[in-house]
């Protein structure tokens, strides 16, 4: 079946509704999820959304960008982070109006508070810029823009499975796409395409994503000539629930909590003296895995699985119900536990992709290093990388980055598709996919994906993980690429139409190989240490060889990596010390 | 590690036009720290190695935030435990020897698509009828000049944090959706945002739900006790509150 919109939304998280919300104002707007929207991954997001409102304290945009760019340990794109956070203090007062419940302060104004890595002054202490919905905050951001979308009369497509894009002449005309309830493969012609389909964190073992976070979006567009920036930095949540990945939000630190290993001391004083437990990200979560390595976890084994303590029992049982209720109810659901009488067991969990596909600060996705752009063609949110977020991002920005450049592409589109020429069909459009999922469906014999899913995972958590090296990194890209070929025998064997969850896993499973490949390869290739890519070999950052964005471009089965300037306009890069 | 030995009975369904019945599985050693779709994915890997077509359910985020989630365990929506998405529900709540009926959420207006998955695009339906904020407060800075007090922001966000899993219609004798569509309606009729379309709202969202084929409310309070987010029927009370109003008085 085809049909006729000016604008395609793929993803119905936070970037793509906001999105969507925009471009409806002015053009036919449709947008495609394989969920159902307001089940969307935004909705897991739990601490806040920073912007600098000094509402409880001084504080600027200038700040909040420095700390962006310092974060990113320099590999953010400067001009980019400014607007991130002089846009944020605007979105955040929209979202407000639209009926988004914020906590508020005894005097009734937003309330905020710390968060990791966001400073004063240009780091001289932490500063409280976080603005939140209890520890629901993505979860209200996901039901307020939805609520709006609704009211725009934009067309939802729920169940609806992206598997390629349909570009030519140096232009997007559209998505192909499977409808999961029938298994019936849609055209979907437009003058404008968004990707919004978030992160790929099912390519790890241990992560916090959700098991729709398969990045199909990426590996559509690789697969279509498109490269992938940065896929190398992907970042380790410091403090996910023993065994589980399921994460305990910073804001348990930003409350008060303190990390603690099995001495009980706060090893965080040796790591980051100013900051402590509020570092960021990267740091705290390689403060963790060292202290486990060094023989100082709660067991003490030195195994990859061994964890530490993040201690909130001071803090109170008005803190923990009023402010954290959620991770309380974490606590006792799935460890058995409360946060009030006894610590909580932590590891790094697999959290978010810095990388994704390359955009301009409209969304409009750049294809090389000169800044050629596809007419068209979109991306924002996690799949996206402006890149606002370098190589390591800050709590809460990226709840900021969906809304302020999702926002942004929304109305570039709706600039865009005024003058755009009408989609025209375009012969033969499904061909690919048609041949990917017959061969899928076919019913000849072949193993199911389930073995190929759980060996990528692992040796991804392993050899691509939190520290990284030579040796293990050429055996991980071997390993995928063995992977890879072995899926081209994979079959479904559920092989009726309806509702086919089998042929879904099969081709996100396409999907999760291509990004692994890609960021294995650009994570071997980068011998330098920076933010969450930290290599044993080379463990010191070097800006004279390595202050350039990668840019991967998957050809068949090989990697073409090529480079390009990061903005450093603003701020010289500096050693980056908390 | 504690395991146990269970029974499972679960309705097995083609799609919503086919015949559906109950199947019987036997499941041994199961841990009792897994999670509830953790024991469904084992009985899923048995099935699918003995050539089998598994069990189809909803799931995405596994910790309770998603809405993807649930079933009838042994006729509870989300199982035995209180304030619980079906994939915080652990198999230590079980023990072994248990049978457990495992069941999709029922309802007239909940089509079922496969074994436990159903269609609660009707919810959604409730909301298109009305529940969003159409007219805005004012320009930027105004937002954050409306004063919202602690105690009104934070009822207004407990109503909020409905996930739209469907539990409160399954569990309900009457298929009533009136705790989602009065949590809905509550969460904005408490803000200064949601103030000027407040009657009107509630007078569509409810018009659309009865559409729907949603039941009424005989005030059995089960959707209450068996709402994975604790939200109270007192949201059902300011519903019909700003419904009379609405079709009594008009805008």
């Amino acid at each position: 079946m085809i049909h006729n919109f000016d604008t395609v939304i793929v993803g119905s998280g936070g970037a793509g509704l906001y999105a969507a919300l925009e471009a409806s104002a002015r053009s036919k707007t449709a947008v495609l999820s394989k969920l159902y929207p307001i089940r969307s991954h935004t909705g897991a997001a739990q601490g806040g959304i920073s912007a600098a409102l000094g509402n409880v304290e001084e504080d600027s945009a200038q700040w909040h960008a420095f700390d962006t760019v310092k974060g990113g340990d320099y590999l953010v794109d400067q001009q980019a982070a400014m607007i991130l956070t002089e846009e944020a203090i605007q979105a955040v007062y929209d979202l407000e109006n639209r009926g988004l419940p914020f906590n508020r302060t005894p005097e009734g104004r937003i309330d905020q508070r710390r968060f990791g890595g966001h400073t004063r002054n240009f780091g001289e202490g932490p500063v409280r810029r976080a603005c939140y919905a209890a520890d629901r905050t993505g979860h209200m951001i996901l039901q307020t823009l939805y609520q709006q979308c609704i009211k725009n009369e934009v067309s939802f497509f729920d169940e609806f499975q992206v598997v390629d894009v349909i570009i030519e002449d140096g232009s997007c005309r559209g998505v192909v796409v499977v409808e999961l309830a029938t298994g019936e493969m849609h055209i979907f012609a437009a003058k404008a395409v968004l990707f919004a389909t978030g992160g790929f964190g099912r390519i790890f073992k241990i992560t916090s994503n959700a098991y729709a976070n398969t990045g199909d979006g990426p590996a559509v567009c690789a697969r279509r000539g498109i490269p992938l920036e940065d896929m190398e930095f992907y970042q380790f949540h410091p403090t996910g629930i023993m065994g589980l990945g399921i994460l305990i939000s910073e804001a348990v630190r930003g409350e008060g909590g303190i990390l603690r290993n099995r001495d009980g001391e706060r090893f965080m004083e040796r790591y980051s003296p100013t900051l402590l437990d509020l570092a960021p990200r990267d740091i705290v979560a390689r403060s963790i895995l060292t202290e486990v390595r060094a023989g100082q976890g709660i067991r003490g084994d030195r195994r990859i699985d061994d964890y530490v303590h993040l201690d909130a029992t001071h803090l109170g049982k008005e803190v923990l119900d009023a402010k954290l209720p959620d991770i309380s109810g974490f606590c006792r659901t799935y460890l058995g536990i409360d946060p009030i009488d006894a610590p909580i067991p932590v590891l790094p969990t697999a959290h978010y992709a810095m990388g994704g596909i390359p955009t301009d600060v409209h969304g409009r996705v750049v294809i090389d290093r000169e800044g050629t752009i596809i007419d068209g063609l979109y991306a924002a949110g996690e799949c996206a990388c402006v890149s606002v977020h370098g190589a390591n991002r800050l709590g809460t920005n990226s709840l900021l980055d969906l809304i302020v450049f999702g926002r942004r592409a929304g109305q570039h589109i709706a600039e865009y598709v005024k003058d755009a020429p009408a989609p025209r069909p375009v012969a033969d459009a499904d061909e690919f996919a048609r041949a990917w999922i017959d061969r899928l469906l076919d019913g000849a014999d072949g193993p199911h994906g389930g073995a190929i899913t759980d060996e990528m995972q692992v040796t991804m958590m392993e050899k691509v993980g939190i520290y990284r090296n030579k040796a293990d990194m050429s055996v991980a890209v071997d390993q995928i690429q063995e992977l890879r070929s072995r899926y081209q025998t994979v079959r479904v064997q559920d092989t009726g139409s309806r509702f086919n969850t089998d042929l879904l896993e099969l081709i996100e499973l396409g999907n999760l190989l291509d990004l692994s490949l890609v960021t294995a390869v650009s994570a071997l290739h980068r011998e330098e240490s920076r933010g969450a890519h930290s290599r044993e070999d080379f463990p010191e950052r070097d800006d004279d060889t390595w202050l350039k964005h990668t840019l991967a471009y998957l050809e068949g089965d090989e990697v073409r990596l090529d480079y390009k300037a990061v903005d450093t306009s603003i701020w010289e890069p500096k050693p980056r010390t908390y | 590690m504690k395991t146990i030995d269970l029974t499972l009975k679960i309705w097995r369904q083609k799609n919503n036009d086919a015949l559906g019945g109950f199947e019987t599985y036997l499941l041994r050693d199961i841990s009792t720290d897994m999670s509830f779709l953790e024991m469904l994915d084992v009985l899923n890997e048995q099935l699918t190695a003995e050539g089998k077509i598994p069990v189809a359910f909803d799931h995405d985020c596994r910790e309770g935030i998603c809405g993807s989630c649930g079933a009838m365990v042994n006729g509870i929506a989300h199982g035995p435990v209180k304030l619980n998405n079906l994939c915080q529900l652990h198999m230590r709540a079980f023990n072994s020897g248990d049978t457990l009926v495992i069941e999709p959420f029922r309802s007239r207006a909940f089509p079922i698509r496969k074994d436990l998955m159903v269609d609660r695009s009707a919810l959604d339906r409730i909301i298109q009828a009305g529940g969003y904020v159409s007219v805005n407060t004012g320009g930027g800075v105004d937002g954050n000049a409306i004063p919202i007090s602690s105690e009104t922001a934070e009822l207004a966000m407990d109503s909020a944090a409905c996930v739209g899993c469907g539990a409160c219609v399954a569990s309900c004798p009457n298929d009533a959706a009136m705790l989602f569509t009065g949590a809905k309606i509550t969460q904005l009729g408490l803000l200064p945002q949601g103030q000027p379309e407040r009657k009107e709202r509630a007078r569509a969202m409810v018009t659309q739900m009865d559409k729907e084929g949603f039941g009424f409310c005989s005030n059995e309070r089960e959707c209450q006790a068996q709402c994975p987010k604790g939200i109270s029927i007192r949201s059902i009370a300011r519903m019909n509150r700003d419904f009379f109003r609405g079709s009594l008085f008009g805008e």
